[in-house]
């Protein structure tokens, strides 16, 4: 016995929604073979299927990519200060993958760690999501590899599974049974279990190796094609590095939070002009060591939900998955 | 538009300081009249006119921007104004293909001497954008949020 | 063409002539194909060449980490060729000190890209060793129709295909970084004290980045298309660059990288230049 919903209720759904004012969020095809999450101004835009992955995450409805934090005047020789209200609307972001619904929960620890970040509280107070099994996936997906899979639950205040007709609903809080209250049928059928990529590397293995070997002479070779963009960065659902500038004119301005990556050769530039991480060598294993070693010690998870965004967007075909398959296979030089 | 009459358009003028300066300088002195819309910016020379601030000028709220400096052949360095000229051909393509108003932006060659030419370049910029009225296509760029 | 791309590398690694060959390579038969620093003469089966060698290498040329690896081979198609003439007109190396291993090609990509439908260049032309004949037959016509079909729009319809098209951006700079002839050593955009651009990525800070970036190419950028392909935003960056590449050759008759003793576009000026447009 489950609950169902039809693809034409669930967007009639998303309608009513959006008519009351409210924003919904879902897949949609921005131009040709290009598929985003991205606000909808209309249902029938949202696309659940046909896709193994938006090129982008959901974080930027929780954390966006460019935020005025506060704002500022100049007044004579005094400077008057504003205060600057997260836009928090209602949101619901409809057909999540289940790697971006789990990275709401691992985004939920480091935004409430030593500061409670009262931007991304907000938004993530307002916001209902509901995730979409997968019924498919490419080379680059590897959720099984993390902990995850296609229809993990982690993070979901409901999850859809794509089943004959439709798909099965499974509310998982308060926020996901109210989102469709009265609106499901029962079924005395439920959804095929779809079947996941195939697990292609051991996490624990991966931090031992990082523990134990810092100075790897692998980080000289591996990552030399990386470029330092921020494309890995930016399209990463987990990551959430950011920068503060203050960005105005003569009169004022604004203080404003902006995404960073680590990857940027300005990333751990000091003042004085030394930089700890010169190399992208450097840059990549701090890269790997957060998400794999350093976030799992603090926080007991994995700082990645196996999406594949990183790799499938990366101008050289690096991204995490690519970079742990060097590593565990690479052979040092026999000197000499 | 109800604002239309009062519209008073803002144009940003950069200027070369051996030239144009001089001739803006000259038409007050000889109490040459022209619109104060005029927002004049002095630079050494037409050469050190980065195309970056032309767009800042129409990031500020600028309606139209004119850049004016020595004529070809008397640039006080030599060749500042030969380079400018290269970098504006080049740079009203990128312009057209942004979809930015090409109507808005202009460059002219004015003399130490030609006061003359300063009022009227200055009045018939000022006119030609109150007719065509405030920018608000880079506008619509500045406050668009996220 | 493959096994005569190894042996060529493994012989200049062997004779030491070069210290590090910049091809490409790919982890599995059939897999995406990416670059690859092959140091030792065991890695050069490492090396392929097909159609899916998308990436301009001229790239790696001016960056530090692959510099301090020694003298470089880089494999080059003709599209990337011209990086490399470019790079040398503007002396970022001495060209005794690069070898330039070329590809003869018949375009990348399954369908061909559209860069490839216009190319003038299938066969390399300062190669120090050519590698293969191209069959196809090079056209420089059509080069610009995407460009010229988008100028057909009105003016308020370009700026609105802008404003929509750069809200995408999230300035992750993978443009920057892709192109060859973008080696500054502090980019105008990370500079502060002061700052010159926004570096957030709301749409003004997004123009300015794009329009900055396109024009510090103007009469540099080779088309090679890499921008255009690696947005994770699927922007077309490519008309940017295309209409300053158009205004170069139809104003100053100068295409950028065909010869490296032109002097270039806007490093230098001509008494004729046309004047037109100025009051």
């Amino acid at each position: 016995m489950s609950q169902t919903i039809t693809l034409d209720a669930l967007k009639r759904l998303a309608g009513e929604w959006i008519a009351q004012g409210k924003r919904a969020i879902g897949p949609v095809r921005v131009k040709d073979d290009f598929i985003q999450y991205a606000s909808l101004t209309d249902a029938d835009a949202l696309m659940l299927s046909g896709f193994v992955h938006p090129a982008n995450s959901i974080k930027e409805f929780l954390f966006p990519r460019t935020e005025p934090i506060y704002t500022y005047r100049f007044k004579g020789q005094a400077v008057e200060l504003g205060d600057c209200e997260p836009n928090a609307g209602e949101q619901a972001i409809i057909g999540a993958r289940p790697c971006d619904a789990a990275s709401v929960a691992i985004l939920d620890h480091v935004f409430n760690w030593d500061y409670k970040d009262d931007f991304y509280n907000t938004r993530r107070a307002a916001t209902t999501i509901i995730a979409l099994g997968c019924t498919d996936f490419d080379d680059e997906c590897f959720c099984t590899s993390v902990g995850l899979g296609p229809v993990a639950e982690k993070g979901a205040d409901a999850l859809l599974i794509p089943m004959d007709g439709g798909f099965e609903v499974r509310c998982l809080t308060p926020k996901g049974e109210a989102f469709f209250a009265g609106k499901t049928q029962t079924s005395d059928k439920s959804a095929p279990v779809p079947a996941g990529p195939e697990v292609k590397f051991d996490v624990a293995e991966i931090r031992a190796r990082l523990a134990d070997n810092y100075e790897d002479p692998a980080w000289r070779e591996i990552v030399l094609r990386c470029l330092g963009c921020g494309a890995c960065a930016y399209v990463c659902p987990t990551c959430h590095c950011f920068d503060i500038v203050d960005e105005g004119t003569a009169v004022g301005g604004a203080r404003i939070k902006n995404w960073d990556s680590c990857q940027f050769g300005m990333f751990t530039m000091h003042a004085s002009g030394h930089n700890p991480r010169a190399t992208q060598g450097q840059r990549q294993r701090q890269r790997i060591q957060h998400k794999f070693r350093i976030y799992p010690e603090k926080f007991n998870e994995v700082l990645c939900t196996g999406c594949g965004n990183c790799t499938r967007n990366c101008p050289v075909g690096l991204g995490v998955l690519n970079t742990i398959g060097q590593l565990r296979a690479f052979v040092p030089p026999v000197e000499g | 538009m109800s604002d239309a009459s009062t519209f008073e358009p803002k144009i940003v003028a950069y200027v070369c300081n051996w030239c144009t300066y001089l001739g803006a300088d000259q038409a007050g002195t000889n109490r040459l009249e022209y619109p104060s819309n005029v927002r004049i910016v002095r630079l050494p020379c037409t050469g050190r006119i980065d195309f970056n601030l032309i767009i800042k000028a129409l990031e500020m709220g600028a309606d139209a921007v004119l850049v004016s400096g020595c004529h070809p052949g008397d640039c006080h360095y030599t060749a500042g104004n030969y380079h400018a000229r290269r970098r504006w051909i080049l740079f009203r393509s990128l312009l057209e293909t942004m979809g930015i108003d090409l109507e808005r932006i202009h460059f002219a060659w004015i003399s130490a001497a030609e006061a003359k030419k300063f009022q009227q370049t200055i009045t018939e910029i000022t006119e030609k954008t109150r007719q065509m009225g405030p920018y608000e296509g880079y506008r619509r760029v500045c406050e668009a949020g996220v | 063409m493959i096994e005569q791309l190894r042996e060529t590398c493994k012989r200049l690694l062997e004779e030491g002539k070069v210290n590090v060959v910049i091809g490409y390579g790919q982890d599995s038969p059939g897999g995406p194909v990416h670059p690859v620093f092959v140091t030792r003469t065991d890695q050069v089966g490492r090396l392929v060449w097909n159609d899916r060698c998308f990436n301009n290498l001229a790239t790696y040329l001016t960056r530090r980490d692959i510099k301090a690896l020694g003298k470089p081979a880089i494999v080059v198609k003709g599209c990337d060729e011209r990086a490399v003439i470019v790079l040398e007109q503007e002396s970022q190396f001495k060209r005794e000190d690069i070898y330039v291993i070329g590809m003869a090609c018949d375009g990348v990509g399954s369908p061909r890209l559209a860069k490839c439908a216009a190319c003038s260049v299938h066969m390399p032309r300062f190669a120090d060793e050519t590698i293969g004949v191209s069959n196809t037959e090079s056209t420089a016509d059509g080069r610009f129709a995407a460009l010229d079909a988008f100028l057909q729009k009105p003016l308020a319809e370009r700026l609105e295909y802008w404003m929509n098209e750069l809200a995408r951006c999230v300035k992750c700079y993978a443009c920057r970084e892709v192109c060859p002839m973008c080696y500054c050593n502090l980019c105008i955009v990370d500079k502060n004290r002061p700052t010159v651009l926004d570096t957030s990525a709301t749409l003004k800070g997004n123009f300015a980045w794009q329009i900055t970036r396109a024009f510090h190419q103007a009469g540099r950028c080779v088309s090679c298309g890499e921008c255009a392909r690696v947005c994770p935003a699927g922007i077309d960056l490519s008309l940017l660059n295309l209409s300053l590449a158009r205004a170069a050759e139809e104003h100053f008759a100068y295409h950028a990288g065909m010869d490296k003793d032109t002097p270039p576009v806007i490093g230098s000026y001509a008494l004729e230049d046309k004047e037109n447009f100025i009051l």
